[in-house]
């Protein structure tokens, strides 16, 4: 970006000084909310039971380095998690799990309990325009590693077809042995990337509100992971305070 | 200049996320399954055509392709005309109440389903009983053949009356094969033993279930053949009742004989895989004759919990101490002890259950054992009363 390609390579220190001497320092403090889902709601599942709000705090630092008098780039280093915990009615969901050189294939229609969690090092890099001082809006990609992650739940209250439609009808109930636990943590995707847009309200000088709303672009699962039909996206949107500390 | 103001900047960046989180349901899809759940006929004369009520009416399991309605031999079935209950949506060919001659065998219904996608065929017959005309009945095992379905683990026919097959042998192994469906034939529970005490035999080894099999509590299997039906509907979640134990049987047993080996194995593990070294693994053979039906007619089936247990239990033969044979093979003979008296009447009319059960360990039905444990069993003979 055209921001960073001012930077000097020979200046020495006192160009370094310039470049950073009107660079923007925020610090952010969010909350937020959102899926681990495929893209477009597959016809499958067919009723939200249950949304159990989860531990989803974002928080950081960014860094605008303005390129000009509305625009400016944003790197930041954000920590925070992307979980949810839905219960689902399904409807002939296909699965397949594999473990230990052992399959099982079926078709599923009952409820389904997910819980998904991802605590990452988010770098965004996004382009800012400026439109007054009080409001910003920032556009971009952003990469995410993994620290910790999972995906388990279970099936239950229902029944599966064994392969496909037609094959042997058994029931799942509610009980921990008579339901289909999975955990598939082993199979989530460690390096993440996606878009990120947001927006900046600072009220005052110093504190601000923030919006954002962050579409991963890679599956949540490496791409070898044939359970599940649909690819699964972490799609969250955050708000927060901002304190502009530079 | 000013593009935007400031309510619009927000209510994009709030249609945005409202976006990202809320979900838009679809249309439902249609049902993509294709059974015959019940099969049932009315008859205006029910003696005329059946021996009892229960007989008209027939369950049928998700694993089933033949449904086989058991009648008089002098029945009537040149325009017999069977209902069919099916899966909501889908469609059947030909259509449930239609008359079809079945004398000629059995006839072929189709079932599609609501969207259209799968179907299932299924062969109905009515089967005109013959009856055993010799006091003893002969299970030698030989007759037996890949699963229909996934050609993955054995199934065991009987010989009936007129020399054609029967179905009436039943094993766990299609559960096992939802958790093992990677495995070879001779890696099931139950399975064939090529050199028998005379030809082929049936082999059973406690297996176990793997790590799906352990995920759903269940870390064993034992090996199992019985005269029944193995519905694996319950099997997750009461296990006990999958094994529908007993087929309408018309003489009245007397003895049960045949040959078997016993190896067991260690360690002795419970139903959470708990080791218990104090323990040693048995076999179990025995048999149950008992009343199918309740005193208003309606059918009654022995389960896992209490094939042994239950009041409507008429006689029981079981092997005791089936224990380390060292790889000999022993003749088991054994009367069956009756406890209540056999009513001729009831047992013409096919109101009994008589079913006959092996298994490598005797505690398998609560999942303990140990893995390894080997039954082999052949040459089995039922000896019945002779009819005067």
């Amino acid at each position: 970006m055209s921001a960073w390609a001012i930077m000097p390579n020979d200046g020495g220190c006192q160009n370094l000084k310039n470049f950073f001497r009107n660079v923007e320092g925020y610090g952010r403090l969010g909350y937020s909310i959102g899926g681990t889902a495929p893209m477009g709601m597959p016809s499958e599942i067919r009723k939200l039971n249950k949304f159990i709000l989860q531990p989803n705090v974002a928080f950081g630092a960014d860094f605008i380095k303005p390129a000009s008098e509305r625009w400016g780039v944003l790197a930041g280093i954000h920590f925070e998690n992307k979980a949810m915990h839905i219960d689902a009615d399904v409807k002939s969901y296909h699965m397949e799990v594999t473990q230990d050189g052992q399959s099982m294939e079926g078709v599923f229609t009952g409820k389904n309990d997910s819980h998904a969690f991802q605590w990452t090092f988010t770098i965004p890099i996004q382009a800012v325009f400026k439109f007054s001082d009080k409001w910003k809006l920032k556009f971009g990609p952003y990469f995410s590693y993994l620290t910790s992650c999972g995906f388990d739940g279970f099936a239950y209250d229902g029944y599966i077809r064994v392969n496909d439609p037609t094959g042997a009808k058994v029931l799942l109930g509610t009980d921990e042995k008579e339901r289909g636990n999975y955990d598939f943590k082993d199979d989530v995707r460690k390096v993440q990337w996606g878009m990120g847009l947001g927006v900046d309200y600072f009220f005052a000088r110093r504190f601000g509100i923030y919006a954002d709303l962050n579409w991963g672009l890679s599956g949540f699962f490496k791409s070898s992971f044939k359970t599940l039909d649909q690819t699964l996206y972490p799609i969250y949107g955050t708000i927060g305070i901002a304190y502009r500390f530079k | 200049m000013k593009f935007f103001n400031h309510n619009t900047i927000v209510a994009v960046a709030l249609v945005a996320l409202a976006t990202a989180t809320t979900s838009c349901f679809k249309d439902e899809p249609l049902n993509a399954e294709c059974d015959i759940e019940k099969a049932w006929v009315h008859v205006d004369d029910l003696e005329a055509s059946f021996y009892n009520a229960n007989d008209t009416l027939l369950n049928v399991l998700s694993t089933e392709d033949k449904i086989v309605f058991t009648m008089r031999d002098d029945a009537d079935v040149t325009a017999f005309a069977p209902q069919f209950k099916i899966t909501a949506g889908a469609t059947i060919t030909p259509t449930s109440g239609s008359a079809h001659d079945f004398s000629k065998g059995p006839v072929t219904y189709i079932v599609t389903s609501q969207d259209g996608k799968w179907s299932r065929k299924y062969s109905v017959s009515c089967n005109r009983m013959a009856r055993y005309t010799t006091s003893v009945i002969d299970f030698d095992f030989e007759h037996f053949e890949l699963d229909k379905d996934y050609h993955k683990f054995y199934v065991w026919h009987n010989v009936l009356p007129d020399g054609s097959l029967g179905n009436d042998w039943a094993t766990g192994n299609y559960g096992f094969y939802i958790a093992n469906s990677n495995s070879a034939a001779n890696e099931y529970p139950t399975f064939v033993l090529e050199n028998g005490y005379d030809g082929h035999g049936v082999q059973f080894v406690t297996r176990d279930t793997g790590p799906m099999g352990h995920t759903f509590g269940k870390p064993i299997a034992a090996g199992n053949l019985f005269l029944g039906k193995f519905n694996m509907l319950a099997g997750l979640m009461q296990p006990l009742k999958a094994t529908e134990f007993g087929i309408p049987f018309t003489q009245k047993p007397i003895r049960l004989s045949g040959y078997y080996q016993y190896s067991p194995s260690a360690p002795f593990t419970d139903k959470n895989f708990v080791e218990h070294p104090e323990r040693i693994d048995a076999g179990d053979i025995y048999s149950v004759l008992y009343i199918n039906h309740d005193r208003n007619g309606n059918p009654i089936v022995l389960y896992g919990d209490n094939v042994l247990s239950s009041d409507n239990i008429v006689a029981v033969a079981r092997v005791k101490n089936v224990n380390e044979t060292n790889g000999q093979w022993v003749k088991f003979d054994i009367e069956y002890e009756y406890k209540k008296d056999i009513n001729p009447d009831i047992l013409a009319n096919r109101g009994y259950n008589l079913t006959i059960v092996f298994s490598s360990s005797i505690e398998g039905a609560s999942f303990e054992g140990a893995v390894g444990s080997t039954l082999k069993v052949d040459m089995v003979k039922l000896t019945c009363e002779e009819k005067e």
